[in-house]
């Protein structure tokens, strides 16, 4: 049964037979005792403390959702009070949406991916830790609110005006920040996920040859950079309606209490995809194990794709009853046709592949049906609910409740599962045991459909959701009460589960390279992997690289991975490879251990603390601590700039080391922060036109309009100033020193005439953020390219200082911070301008 | 563990059966048993939704375990099949299934369309119960919606503080009742009785306890309950006792009621809590928190939190012979002429 072997990409016995340089080893090996770990920058180390985090964030989650479950037990219950029932059921809505879901996938996807690629770490070590800490962070302010004693009740999407600062106190300040501190981690997971998919694919692995679970990540990973930053944008807009006293939300002062319901859902409906493609890459790994074989590649690949897309077009379903127009309601409906025809092509490509392949039913499989089972009626579920009437009869009640549990649990937990059964044996090097295995799946999968089963019924028959409790009349004690035991039979399974673990974990029997015979790279390595992963870079010349190869010649490519075997001995490094066809293109240096991340993320921390307990000064401190992590992590470091210049690793795989452009795996992180930057353009523009469809007058309130000399000279500042960073470029390419430094002092100059000018220009017109939606939100859009300005300066003046003396590397490390500069400094241009545009010319 | 789990899976079985058969009992806040032509319309639809989308899911899992459990095919062209099987089971099935399903839909939409209507009631939300009032009458209520049977009735809904949901399962679905913002929507109760509704947008701490009724009459019953109340005397009844009256209005405002509630035809026009005109001839209590009843009413009043924790409604302290005055005198406030609690 097993599949064919015959051209293993990395051959122990070639590894055994070539002595393993020490110092190799010793370069990747993480630093011991504290210091090491809080410096550790390794994608598995920090995957599998991901993973534990926001598994034990899920147990707190489980626990909540039972308290909540003995208090509906039965109608008119007292076991719970509103207060506390209303915190645990936002909380726990919070805790799994934002502090196990997400994070958990980033860590699956951190520790599995670059295996799977053929990598030796992500695309963005550091960044990996920065996401690690701001989401540690961001879960301790969450829980930090039940030490405070002021829980947040608000419900996980905290509708305003509810969450607004007149009918909520303390507690949603905890939320937001909480809340702020994960997005960030989710956003910058996103840009790592995406670079390190893009740029660090093994030679020969094509898009067209990367596994699902990768092209899934990629769907995921590029969502999350718009959906987060959405989120983000809207949160920081609620943090200042409740401490700095803006108007966005407040429909008495112009603004609208709706604003928020789509900026939280144009996040909110692909989340829930961001979560659930993932698991159907998941699914989609274990089912070709399984079965050997894999049918509808394609398909599957462009279900991903299509339902990424489309999944930013259905924001509306969660607002069907707030009386939007019909036709806008039926177009809606129509574009979740699309995902569950993308859906349905994912299923039956999963079922064709099955078919006669009588796969074995060991545990990752059995959660892998599970799903399936489950999935299927979340989805119809979910097609049910995207026809208007329908929705307004079931919208809000327990039939949602039920829904988006079949979907989340269904959709992505059961995967999660299955993904844990199956590459537990990769991460811990012992094989979990089949018997507590099944026992697990049995009792989740009865578990869970008795706890969630009845609760369409109950939905139907009149039980709104978030209710602490329901009276006698309504004749649903019955239904809740199989719910409660259900919901008690689901958490035995965890019990059950945990103990599995630990006994693997120290009896478990040995697992070997490839226990399931999977076609993937991660197998090729040992159990559990090496800290370099891949002693020498895989070539990959077949979509299942462990199960067949194609005898095409990549004489090229072999010798480079050659070259690099157990190399470079002194730095880290992965090889860089075309984003869609693969070919090698450059080495990448890879930071070592660093505590900048760290620092970065407490400064963000303590500004957040600043701001919750109203100490405004402490968060000046925390700002120039943050900076300064940044700083020093964004700092060239000379020294190994030498290094990777005087390398003869690039004479030997006649390879670049330092490049630019395209090639270069920085400029693609640079491009995704321009996206998200874009984004929150975006969402701010957004707002601002969505308050002005439902003013009466705009300017509200008689306010004068905003004068157009004044911001017009501003803007034209700008402008000018990305003319002369323009000049810059023109004279750096050409080595010329003067027109260089004249080009980036004019651009400095010019960026902070524009700033004082737009400082100027506010002034004079004179309008407050405070009484008026209009003042918020043109305060909010002029603030946004002044803020980047002022990080924009930063960088601009930063290279100023470096073109002195590194004006003759126009093709190294000095080119690609010019054009890093320019990216970021023509988009400050870019965004000004439509500032400029929305703000002078839509009144 | 065992007896209970066989036990939770036959009741399982049983609550499926319902969920199929949709069998009917004798439910005032469901969905599945419609007493309007718009939940009637999407009662329609759940049935056949639940027999399309039902009937797909069944036939994916046979698919999946005739796959699972099937012998390895001699077929060749595998992958010309697995291309046309997903093609034909995943996309165009569905979407054969699905498109009809969706006009279908479609259509259901234009049976729930706004209808013409003679009457129209302006509904308020509150933290933590309803403000009814029908504006061309001049009649202001709360927590009670009084409607003609058989007619539909335009609903103009907004909500003072947060956003609330206003929902009758058995005559419509939801509307959204935001701050800032008018909604509209409409109800009709094919047949006169009572139904329960509910706030179905998370609103706070008593959103649990935020429900209502609303009460169809026969068409000429309510135009009686209309005139009534239109003459805006409600104490037009003579009270059981004149003293007896007079000793619980006296309470009523020596104990600060009239601060927060409005009771028309007296100096009580507080408007912080539900309109008490009438309140005698109500059937519920507190948002529909409890049935309205002497004892009831004596024990909200001494102790408002026991039974909705963080309303707003202060205990009152009072004496209990006060506080029976007053429930005297509330219980007394009734309009005559239509007795509603003696409609089916």
């Amino acid at each position: 049964m097993n599949p064919p072997h015959n051209i293993p990409v990395t051959d122990p016995s070639v590894n055994a037979a070539r002595a393993i340089d020490q110092q190799f080893v010793n370069t990747w090996e993480s630093p011991t005792g504290l210091m090491g770990w809080i410096s550790e920058v390794n994608n598995r180390p920090l995957g599998v403390r991901f993973m534990v985090t926001a598994f034990v964030f899920f147990l707190i989650g489980g626990v909540l959702a039972l308290l909540m479950r003995i208090q509906l037990a039965v109608s008119d219950n007292t076991f719970l009070g509103p207060e506390l029932y209303n915190q645990l059921f936002t909380m726990h809505g919070s805790t799994m949406m934002y502090l196990f879901s997400v994070p958990f996938l980033e860590g699956l996807a951190l520790y599995v991916l670059p295996l799977m690629i053929g990598s030796r770490d992500v695309a963005f070590p550091r960044l990996t830790a920065f996401g690690y800490w701001t989401y540690l962070f961001g879960g301790i302010v969450f829980y930090f609110s039940f030490i405070i004693g002021t829980v947040p009740d608000a419900g996980w999407f905290a509708y305003t005006p509810l969450a607004g600062s007149k009918y909520s106190g303390l507690a949603t300040d905890f939320w937001a920040l909480g809340l702020s501190l994960v997005e960030i981690s989710g956003i910058v997971a996103g840009v790592e996920i995406v670079v390190t998919i893009l740029k660090l694919r093994a030679p020969g692995m094509t898009l067209a040859r990367m596994p699902l679970f990768a092209w899934a990540m990629l769907a995921a990973g590029l969502m999350s950079l718009f959906a987060f930053t959405t989120l983000l944008i809207a949160t920081l807009m609620l943090e200042l309606d409740r401490t700095a006293g803006t108007q966005f939300f407040n429909p008495d002062a112009g603004g609208t209490s709706l604003l928020w319901q789509h900026l939280f859902w144009f996040f909110g409906h692909p989340e829930v995809y961001i979560i659930f493609l993932p698991a159907t890459g998941i699914v989609s790994m274990v089912v070709t194990t399984f079965s050997r074989r894999l049918l509808g590649y394609k398909f599957i690949a462009v279900a991903i794709l299509v339902t990424a897309f489309v999944s930013f077009g259905l924001w509306v379903h969660h607002m069907y009853t707030t009386g939007l127009p019909e036709l806008s309601l039926n177009f809606f409906a129509a574009a979740s046709l699309m995902i569950a025809l993308a859906s349905g092509a994912q299923v039956f490509a999963w079922i064709a592949t099955l078919w006669g392949q009588q796969p074995s039913l060991s545990t990752p499989m059995l959660f892998v049906l599970g799903f399936l089972f489950i999935f299927v009626l979340g989805g119809m579920s979910g097609v049910m609910i995207a026809i208007v009437p329908f929705d307004w009869q079931v919208h809000d009640t327990y039939f949602i409740v039920a829904h988006f549990h079949y979907v989340l649990i269904g959709g992505a937990v059961f995967p999660f599962m299955a993904g844990l059964y199956y590459w537990i044996p990769k991460f811990t090097g012992r094989m979990l045991n089949p018997l507590l295995g099944h026992s697990t799946f049995w009792l989740a999968f009865i578990g869970f459909n008795l706890t969630f089963f009845p609760m369409h019924i109950m939905g139907l028959l009149g039980l709104p959701r978030r209710v602490y409790t329901y009276p006698a009349l309504l004749e649903l004690d019955l239904y809740n009460l199989i719910a409660t035991v259900g919901a008690f039979v689901f958490g035995a399974a965890y019990v059950v589960f945990i103990v599995d673990l630990i006994l693997s974990y120290f009896f478990g029997k040995v697992a070997d390279d490839n226990p399931w015979a999977g076609d993937s790279l991660e197998w090729s390595v040992s159990s559990p992997p090496p800290t370099y992963a891949f002693l020498a870079p895989p070539v990959v010349r077949s979509r299942h690289p462990l199960w067949h190869s194609s005898v095409t010649a990549m004489e090229d490519a072999e010798a480079i991975c050659e070259a690099l075997r157990g190399k470079p001995r002194a730095w880290r490094a992965t090889l860089n490879t075309d984003a869609i066809s693969a070919q090698p293109q450059s080495i990448q240096y890879l930071p070592g251990p660093s505590c900048y991340p760290l620092v970065a993320a407490t400064g963000l921390l303590i500004v957040f603390i600043a701001i919750l307990s109203k100490v405004y000064l402490v968060a000046i401190v925390g700002l120039a601590l943050a900076i300064l992590g940044f700083a020093y992590w964004l700092a060239p470091n000379q020294k190994v700039l030498e290094t990777l210049r005087t390398s003869e690793l690039a004479i030997q795989t006649k390879l670049p080391i330092i490049v630019t452009g395209s090639r270069s795996a920085v400029w693609c992180g640079v491009v995704c922060y321009l996206a998200i930057l874009g984004s929150a353009l975006a969402a701010i523009t957004y707002a601002y036109f969505y308050i002005r469809l439902y003013s009466a007058e705009w300017p509200q309130a008689g306010i004068a309009e905003p004068a157009f000399f004044w911001f017009a000279i501003a803007y034209g500042l700008l402008a000018l100033s990305g003319g002369a960073l323009y000049v810059a470029n023109w004279s750096f390419r050409r080595g010329r020193a003067t027109g260089t430094q004249f080009g980036l002092t004019a651009t400095w100059v010019l960026g902070v005439a524009y700033m004082g000018s737009q400082l100027y220009a506010l002034a004079d017109y004179g309008i407050s953020a405070r009484e008026t939606a209009y003042g918020s939100s043109f305060y909010l859009l002029s603030g946004y390219p002044w803020v980047l300005a002022l990080v924009g300066l930063a960088f601009v003046g930063h290279g100023q200082v470096r073109v002195w003396n590194e004006l003759n590397d126009r093709e190294g490390a000095m080119a690609l911070n010019m054009q890093i500069i320019s990216l970021l400094w023509y988009f400050v241009v870019f965004a000004g301008l439509a500032v400029f545009a929305v703000l002078v010319f839509s009144v | 563990m065992l007896n209970l789990l066989l036990r939770s899976v036959s009741l399982l079985i049983a609550a499926s059966l319902i969920l199929i058969t949709g069998c009917r009992g004798d439910k005032m806040q469901s969905a599945l048993h419609p007493s309007g032509p718009a939940a009637e319309a999407v009662a329609r639809l759940w049935w056949i939704l639940r027999l399309v989308l039902g009937g797909y899911s069944i036939a994916v899992f046979v698919l999946t375990a005739v796959a699972i459990f099937s012998r390895p095919s001699k077929r060749t062209r595998v992958k010309q099949w697995g291309r046309n099987f997903i093609l034909v089971g995943g996309v165009l099935l569905p979407a054969i299934i699905l498109v009809p399903l969706l006009l279908y839909s479609v259509t259901a939409t234009g049976a729930l369309r706004m209808r013409e209507s003679g009457l129209t009631i302006r509904v308020v939300g509150h933290r933590w119960w309803w403000e009814v009032e029908y504006p061309e009458q001049g009649i202001v209520t709360a927590n009670e919606i009084v409607i003609p049977a058989g007619e539909p009735v335009r609903l103009e809904m907004t909500a003072s503080d947060v956003i609330h949901s206003f929902w009758v399962p058995q005559l419509h679905g939801k509307t959204d009742m935001l701050p800032g913002l008018i909604t509209v929507s409409w109800l009709e109760a094919e047949n006169p009785g009572i139904y329960r509704g509910q706030c179905a947008e998370y609103c706070g701490l008593q959103h649990a306890h935020m429900a209502f009724q609303v009460i169809a009459l026969p068409p000429d019953q309510f135009v009686d309950w209309l005139n009534t109340r239109s003459r805006s005397d409600a104490t037009a009844d003579p009270p059981t006792s004149q003293t007896e009256q007079q000793v619980g209005e006296r309470a009523f405002f020596q104990h600060g009621c009239a601060v927060c509630h409005a009771i028309d035809g007296t100096l009580a026009v507080g408007d912080a809590g539900p309109d008490l005109t009438l309140i005698g001839e109500r059937q519920t209590l507190a948002a529909a928190t409890l049935p309205l009843t002497r004892d009831n009413l004596t024990a909200w009043l001494i102790d408002p939190q026991a039974f909705k924790p963080g309303v707003k409604m202060p205990p009152t302290h009072a004496p209990l012979e006060d506080i029976q005055a007053i429930v005297e005198y509330l219980m007394q406030l009734k309009g005559g002429g239509v007795n509603v609690e003696s409609t089916p």
